[in-house]
């Protein structure tokens, strides 16, 4: 049977043709981005904001999902698009999309990256905007003092919190243990962790963070009851002598008291936050993002929060942070970003975003509402007269540096490798190294 | 007069290139493409790479960007860490590979015999392998977590264990640890680059070595073992490069910690491109890994030499 050659395209017809196939795609590769099945458009000629948000837990993305939706319906002129992104990536992200010069119109930040950010050159300075803004007024000065960076206001501070510790009351009942008052000293809250724990129960006392810049800036939170500083008179001075003796103490609840689970050198988050909701540990120092959390956890009545407790120079500071929004220098359409993030700080989605997560909205007049009245919400709010800025927030050099020198040197000297001395005189030397 | 009209012929203009030529330019015209794309895939940040590490480039002090030259090597030379991080990795890598490939030689082995079930007992063997590396890192995270993980809690039911034991918090424990993921996760690559290989060795061979008194151990180091040989060095090769660059496992279950104790090049790297945002010397470190990459092809090479001599 011969062959019938016609049917059959030549290697050179063949190469031809996928080369001209590639070229249409390829100039067609716009449409191709765009889903089947988009999104409501909130009108024909709505101009598009991207905004970037960063996921630490589900809950946050259909709470964003529905505020986006909301937002979209409200308005024809702008349609924002919502991209998440894991939080451990989202940093990452940010800093690959703005050296490329394609950063998100506006996303949400922490307050530790803000300073980052504006030494990159990537942030618009919002001062004028924001203080012409409706709200200005009525969200508390610590709040903007987050978001400040060299006189610049750089960002809105979406919530802020602060931290405090958390407590199983249940627990301390079928104890026998007193539930000291929110003006507890370290000697009661050691006696506290003692009697919480009883490793043949796999039960500890007290849940230390290890892993992440949290565990040093909790760490840091314990430094100041005994009246240290991490800077005075613009020198680091977190390894002055007070300063070592609080961090021994702290130390020696791992090593000494054995009051924190084995695991403490790497316990991040999820770990100290899991930990107490399923009762191998009895007490922990957190923010108030976990309250909502633990209500479902460890039931609503079986806990409450304390403020920190009073060192031996009665003294004591908690850290606020917050969570921002923010513009970038490089954004396309600044005025659509605006008009969202402002949006964002309005009532009622400020409160809806606030309360879902058991963060502090940073305006007033929502801060006063029934829902922070809650006991589960007291040891914040009565931590709110000793609360500061966190000291680390003042050197953009900083940020980074907590994570990649000051974690491990912490969780040495947690692991016995080095002494608490050792590490603050090595932190110190970091940090100094750093003041840019 | 009839022949006035008489045509006359002209040589047809000469093409400015030959047929072979113009067929030559041509095929190489059709490479063009992929060229273009490897060379900017590959080629392309290999010399960014290089680039970058001459500059010191901390991206929240761009005012302070500025060409240093050898700077950042010397600085790699003096930074402890890296040396810390270097050895993990020779730890990492040794123990990984060696151990996925003992234990995926003797799988493959198991699998290439005849028994009930085989296609199943093959089809299980391979979930660790499409099991993406991060959920893996997850899933064994969680194993060993000392509070509440299933490891902890089966050893202390079976009374091995009285106090909880944190698998990725002490100091002596974390990299065998993560190794032992590793391992597990690495085990069927091997088996079923060694089960191919076992099964294209033709059964006339054994024979032969059977009827000239050939026992079972004979056999394997004999017959079996040279002519695995190309697929050894293949499979060993790649693996340890890719255990070298492999950063997710160690990245998700300890971050490199505790105390650095689980820190290998390649997630220093990584901390210090987007943790203390210094893309200069995340770039010497990079192009470090790949010097030492580099040699380390060069000596495969010069193995795969004696590999084409035995397959030859």
């Amino acid at each position: 049977m011969v062959k019938d050659d016609a049917y059959y395209a030549s290697r050179r017809q063949f190469l031809q043709t996928l080369a001209a196939t590639g070229a249409i795609a390829a100039a067609d590769l716009a449409w191709w981005q765009e889903p089947f099945l988009g999104p409501r458009r909130a009108g024909a000629a709505a101009s598009t904001v991207r905004f970037q948000f960063s996921v630490p837990e589900p809950l946050r993305i259909s709470l964003v999902e529905s505020l986006v939706e909301r937002f979209n319906k409200s308005q024809s002129d702008v349609e924002v698009k919502v991209e998440f992104v894991p939080q451990a990536q989202a940093r990452q992200k940010l800093i690959t999309a703005v050296s490329a010069g394609s950063p998100p119109d506006c996303c949400q930040i922490w307050d530790n990256w803000v300073g980052e950010f504006d030494g990159m050159n990537a942030l618009e300075d919002l001062t004028a905007r924001i203080k012409g803004w409706k709200h200005y007024k009525d969200t508390v000065p610590v709040a903007w003092q987050t978001v400040t960076v060299k006189g610049k206001l750089l960002s809105f501070p979406w919530v802020v919190t602060n931290d405090a510790i958390f407590v199983r009351t249940d627990r301390a009942k079928e104890y026998g243990l007193k539930i000291p008052g929110p003006d507890w000293t370290w000697d009661d809250f050691l006696t506290l962790a003692k009697g919480f724990t009883k490793p043949d129960k796999n039960q500890y006392g007290f849940g230390m963070r290890g892993a992440g810049t949290w565990a040093v800036l909790y760490a840091t939170e314990f430094l100041y009851s005994n009246g240290a500083q991490v800077l005075k008179d613009g020198k680091v001075v977190i390894n002055s002598p007070e300063s070592v003796q609080a961090f021994e103490w702290y130390i020696d609840l791992i090593r000494k008291h054995k009051i924190t689970p084995p695991s403490v050198a790497t316990d991040g988050y999820r770990q100290i936050v899991e930990g107490f909701g399923r009762g191998v540990t009895s007490m922990y120092l957190h923010n108030s993002g976990s309250v909502e959390e633990q209500k479902k956890f460890v039931g609503e009545p079986n806990f409450a929060t304390l403020p920190l407790p009073l060192g031996p120079a009665k003294k004591r500071a908690s850290f606020y942070f917050s969570e921002t929004l923010t513009m970038f220098k490089a954004a396309k359409n600044k005025e659509g970003a605006w008009k969202f993030m402002t949006w964002l700080m309005d009532d009622e989605p400020n409160y809806d975003y606030a309360k879902t997560l058991g963060l502090l909205p940073t305006r007033q007049a929502l801060a006063d509402r029934p829902h922070y009245k809650h006991p589960g919400y007291q040891g914040f709010v009565k931590s709110f007269p000793f609360s500061i800025v966190s000291p680390y927030l003042a050197y953009a050099g900083w940020g980074g540096k907590l994570d990649s020198e000051g974690v491990p040197l912490v969780q040495q000297a947690m692991l016995g490798k080095i002494s608490p001395k050792e590490c603050l005189d090595k932190l110190a030397e970091v940090l100094t190294k750093n003041m840019a | 007069m009839g022949n006035q009209n008489a045509t006359i012929a002209v040589p047809a203009p000469r093409a400015l290139l030959s047929h072979a030529t113009r067929e030559t330019l041509s095929n190489y015209a059709y490479l063009l493409p992929a060229a273009i794309c490897l060379g900017g895939t590959v080629l392309f940040p290999i010399l960014k790479a290089i680039h970058m590490s001459l500059y010191y480039n901390v991206l929240i002090k761009p005012q302070e960007y500025r060409f240093i030259g050898l700077g950042n090597y010397v600085r790699m030379v003096q930074d402890p860490t890296f040396w810390l991080t270097l050895r993990n990795s020779f730890t990492w890598v040794f123990w990984s590979v060696s151990l996925q490939f003992f234990f995926g030689f003797l799988v493959a082995l198991i699998l290439n015999g005849q028994f009930r079930g085989r296609a199943v007992f093959r089809t299980i063997n391979l979930l660790p392998w499409i099991i993406p590396g991060v959920v893996v890192a997850l899933i064994w995270e969680y194993i060993y977590q000392p509070n509440y993980g299933p490891l902890n809690d089966l050893l202390r039911r079976a009374g091995l264990m009285r106090e909880p034991v944190a698998w990725l918090s002490n100091l002596n424990l974390v990299m065998p640890a993560v190794v032992f993921t590793n391992i597990w996760r690495g085990i069927p690559f091997f088996t079923i680059m060694i089960l191919a290989g076992l099964q294209a060795i033709p059964d006339e061979i054994y024979e032969a070595a059977t009827v000239d008194g050939a026992g079972v151990i004979q056999r394997f180091w004999s017959v079996t073992l040279p002519m695995l040989r190309p697929i050894i060095v293949v499979s060993t090769a790649t693996r340890i490069i890719w255990t070298f660059n492999y950063a997710d496992l160690i990245f998700v279950m300890t971050s490199g910690g505790p105390a650095n104790a689980t820190q290998i090049t390649s997630t220093y790297t990584l901390m210090q491109a987007y943790s203390d945002l210094d893309w200069g010397y995340a770039a010497t470190l990079s192009v470090i890994l790949l010097v030492i990459m580099l040699v380390f092809t060069a000596l495969y090479l010069k193995l795969t030499k004696g590999v084409e001599s035995v397959a030859g």
